[in-house]
């Protein structure tokens, strides 16, 4: 695919997601991007998603304590993971023992303190108003977090994004498709395209771009030519029950 | 003083004036661009960032224009700005016939889109860089060392503005920054795409719609655009209001972000529905503003089957 650039990092993270679905014996998920950015952050993970309305709900974690903290922050409707949903934004929480944390989040921190964890960090699971859900960190020890480490899980984030778009889809795109595609996602034209696509179906910008993904695929097309296709209105989209 | 040396001089004073508490990041870049053509005695400019993965991402420029679209695009393959990001030193392509064998897919790209000379200056934050701000020009050469030096300091003060509305300087924060930045442009083409397909527009003339109503509530291009895109705004959004010249007062923005300042919380783009609600009620408008909307018309009388209907 020319004129896309591709990087060791972000190669990096598919192939630690691919390898892990490799060693299971199992078709690439969104809970290998969850468990794999776990290893590589070396601490528990969870995912929360919404499938459009409603809060979003713990959908997997890699270890029980996660697990817990994840649906607590639920529950309780505070936390990271809940602020870095409702604001679109990265929430990092690099000490728990800090004061001001206490302060914001009064309910939660005392308990996941008594649990053994120190820091939470959590990344929406987004591109723009696509969005999905929220990836949650969960550390045993508080460490100033370096930039690196935080780039190093917003590539994660964006890999859960495209496996849990492609899930809902019902696609199961292949390892190499994988490795190869997040990379062609990040111009303009998809973007675009997939607001385009949102008033054509009557859909939100999550579903439009599900939908935009599911139509390279079925073409073998790359997503950004579909894309280029639909701005330049060569190509529409046309809801089912009027075809 | 010379005139060139005036107008930096007030470009600098009014980008400084903008850099005060919660501005609108998109917004300040679309700016500093345009005042960058001016100064410069270019014809366009783009402000690449380049995200976690090392991609360059357009996300602002001097004019919606598909050509610059496409040539910052090629450019996470190949070009200077590729180059500037990479090395941290500004880089001159005053010919891009000479430029072939470097970057074959962008020079042909920088002929057909009519322009002759290129260069790229790159944004830092002291060892690090975090993108590069891209000049086009229609005339062949180089820029003069004043326009060189004057263009950097334009590329840093894109680079402090970025970096500006949170003061902290730690490492982590500018990727923060970065991702906002990126993240806004991202919602703001999905939003041209939903106005594009809703007010039967070209993309390229949905950017203005946006940018107006934003202007106009005094509320932030990626809160409009998300407000957009869940279909929140579909009353409010009108053709005509792109077409209107509007003068933008310094003490009507100044008000607003006093009140901003009070109720937005740290790290949270603001609720777009709720701010929008908020600040179009809670400000008043000045001079009959929105009786002057009402009559303008909503988004269901000027944008039937027959398409738009420009008032401007």
């Amino acid at each position: 695919m020319g004129g896309t650039a591709v990087t060791l990092t972000s190669i990096g993270v598919w192939l630690s997601i691919v390898g892990l679905a490799a060693s299971e014996k199992a078709a690439v998920a969104v809970r290998h991007a969850v468990a794999a950015c776990a290893q590589a952050a070396g601490a528990g993970a969870a995912l929360s998603m919404s499938c459009g309305c409603g809060a979003p709900e713990p959908v997997f974690a890699t270890d029980t304590l996660s697990d817990g903290l994840e649906e607590l922050q639920a529950t309780l409707g505070q936390g990271p993971s809940v602020e870095a949903l409702a604001g679109n934004a990265p929430v990092l929480a690099e000490d728990l023992a800090d004061a001001r944390i206490l302060a914001r989040w009064p309910d939660l921190v005392p308990v996941a303190l008594a649990r053994g964890v120190a820091a939470i960090v959590a990344i929406p699971v987004s591109s723009g108003a696509a969005r999905v859900g929220v990836l949650s960190l969960y550390r045993d020890h508080a460490e100033r977090l370096s930039g690196d480490d935080l780039c190093l899980w917003l590539l994660y984030a964006d890999a859960v994004l495209m496996l849990a778009l492609d899930a809902r889809g019902g696609l199961a795109p292949g390892a190499v498709e994988l490795v190869g595609k997040g990379f062609t996602d990040r111009r303009a034209e998809v973007h675009q395209a997939s607001g385009m696509i949102s008033v054509q179906l009557g859909v939100s910008v999550t579903d439009a771009l599900v939908a935009l993904r599911a139509r390279a695929f079925a073409e073998e097309r790359p997503i950004s030519a579909v894309a280029a296709d639909v701005v330049a209105r060569r190509l529409s989209f046309v809801p089912l029950e009027t075809t | 003083m010379s005139s060139r040396d005036r107008r930096a001089w007030e470009t600098f004073v009014r980008l400084a004036d903008t850099l005060v508490a919660d501005f609108d990041i998109i917004d300040f870049l679309d700016t500093l661009a345009q005042a960058s053509v001016e100064l410069l005695g270019v014809d366009a400019a783009a402000i690449l960032l380049a995200d976690c993965a090392g991609t360059l991402n357009l996300v602002a420029a001097s004019a919606q224009q598909p050509r610059i679209a496409e040539l910052s695009q090629l450019q996470q393959a190949e070009g200077p700005c590729l180059d500037a990001f990479h090395t941290g030193s500004a880089v001159q392509c005053p010919d891009p016939l000479t430029a072939r064998d470097r970057w074959p897919a962008f020079a042909s790209a920088v002929l057909d889109a009519g322009f002759t000379g290129v260069y790229a200056l790159p944004m830092r934050l002291r060892d690090q860089v975090i993108g590069a701000m891209n000049l086009f020009s229609a005339k062949p050469g180089e820029l003069d060392a004043e326009a060189a030096e004057l263009g950097q300091a334009l590329a840093d003060v894109a680079t402090i503005g970025i970096l500006h509305e949170r003061a902290f300087r730690r490492h982590e924060v500018v990727i923060e920054q970065l991702q906002h930045a990126l993240s806004s442009r991202i919602v703001i083409e999905q939003a041209k795409g939903v106005l594009a397909e809703r007010l039967h527009l070209p993309i390229e003339d949905a950017f203005a719609v946006l940018r107006d109503y934003a202007r106009d509530h005094n509320l932030k291009l990626a809160a409009v655009a998300d407000a957009v895109t869940r279909g929140a705004l579909d009353d409010g959004l009108s053709v005509g209001s792109a077409h209107r010249e509007r003068p933008r007062s310094r003490e009507r923005r100044g008000l607003v972000v006093i009140r901003r300042c009070g109720v937005r919380p740290e790290y949270r783009v603001p609720d777009l529905a709720d701010e929008t609600v908020k600040l179009v009620d809670g400000v008043p408008e000045p001079g009959g503003r929105r009786s002057a909307g009402k009559a303008r018309g909503r988004l269901q009388d000027q944008a039937g089957p027959e398409g738009p209907v420009n008032d401007g």
